[in-house]
């Protein structure tokens, strides 16, 4: 049954926080939206990906460097990576959050992932910076 | 019949442990409910809670060879033997199959389970179009048994700051109400990493529920509702649900 509340009607006020909740708390809905999008383009991208090599195998080292190195290729790969990253971090992170305790371990392993996961962009970034010098 | 129940007495026991029964069905013995009372009657340290006996109250939901439900609407014929009932996981145990959901009304609680509507009221009630009101369907008519909310994993990791199934059904039920004006605060109060999105559209939570409501579908609502998305109108899909066979 919908009742109304019997309190004299003043505007909303925004709901408080959570008792102990931190300032800087993880975020929810751009993480979903993240991890969403980031999907959508993983799955656009490797099903892409995989009709064309299908279509066009590249036998040669020299084909693949040809191939990465176009500029069109390479910015769908960097989206990849950055999608990727994304993706990982969003789930990892929710894996931690879930069952990482106490909060002093779970904030460690949080950082940790997220360097682990800067580090592997730097490396992927180089890596397709190399094609081009 | 076999069965085997759960059984705690936390005066004596350190931890719980399954009993064994043996019970001759009675052709008046319809649903699960029937048995435990037959049972109660031989065994009166045997504890649980029971009210309405027609699945409207949520008092008996229980465990039932591995899936929630409640007792009074799951048919005793077709149970797989022994049938093994345990309490509502997830949740501290008080006494057998008796449960501590403070937990569970903390978080419903959490999500302000009232009108809220800032505006002067009318000379007569709010009113509200068919289609507003079909919104509703599907969410109001959860009895707050606790199955979805005990069925659920991030329920269970997170008790103290997920809302959980059951919690966020009802928060749908206020936010898509069209009297309410508290919307945005709504939204603005389930955003974070934990209150609502700790769900991971398992979706237990509509398997198990007795009503036949869908708490991942409304979940999924209020996360379109936030981004701006309609998503589907008219009322939250419900299954049907007969006497429950486990």
């Amino acid at each position: 049954m919908t009742t109304e509340s019997t309190k004299p009607l003043s505007p909303p006020k925004r709901a408080a926080r959570t008792a102990g909740t931190p300032r800087a708390r993880p975020t929810g809905l751009p993480a979903w939206l993240v991890q969403r999008a980031s999907a959508l383009y993983l799955l656009v991208f490797l099903v892409s990906a995989l009709v064309l090599l299908a279509m066009h195998p590249l036998h040669a080292y020299a084909d693949w460097k040809t191939w990465v190195a176009r500029p069109a290729v390479t910015l769908a790969m960097a989206l990849f990576f950055i999608a990727l990253l994304s993706h990982m971090w969003v789930g990892l992170r929710d894996v931690l959050l879930d069952y990482a305790r106490p909060a002093g371990l779970q904030r460690l392993l949080l950082w940790m992932v997220a360097m682990g996961l800067c580090a592997g962009g730097v490396g992927m970034g180089w890596l397709l910076v190399l094609q081009h010098v | 019949m076999q069965f085997s129940i759960s059984r705690y007495n936390p005066d004596i026991d350190d931890k719980p442990y399954l009993q064994r029964y043996d019970v001759d069905i009675l052709p008046s013995d319809r649903m699960l409910l029937d048995v435990l009372l037959r049972l109660k009657e031989q065994d009166n340290t045997l504890s649980m809670r029971k009210s309405c006996r027609e699945g409207v109250c949520g008092s008996d939901a229980m465990n039932i060879n591995g899936t929630n439900g409640l007792a009074c609407i799951t048919r005793v014929q077709g149970l797989k033997e022994p049938v093994v009932l345990r309490p509502l996981p997830g949740f501290p145990i008080i006494r057998d199959l008796i449960v501590d959901m403070t937990q569970f009304f903390k978080q419903y609680q959490s999500i302000k389970p009232w009108l809220m509507n800032d505006e002067p009221p009318p000379d007569t009630e709010r009113l509200q179009s068919p289609e507003q009101r079909d919104k509703l369907n599907g969410a109001y008519e959860c009895i707050l048994c606790g199955c979805c909310s005990s069925q659920c994993p991030s329920f269970w990791w997170n008790p103290d700051k997920f809302v959980g199934p059951a919690g966020l059904i009802q928060a749908y039920r206020f936010i898509f109400d069209s009297r309410d004006t508290a919307t945005q605060d709504r939204l603005d109060d389930l955003d974070g990493a934990y209150r609502l999105f700790r769900c991971r559209t398992i979706m237990n939570c509509s398997e198990v529920c007795p009503k036949g409501l869908e708490p991942s579908h409304a979940i999924e609502m209020i996360r379109l509702h936030m981004i701006k998305d309609p998503g589907d109108s008219g009322a939250l899909p419900v299954h049907a649900v007969g006497p429950t066979r486990k």
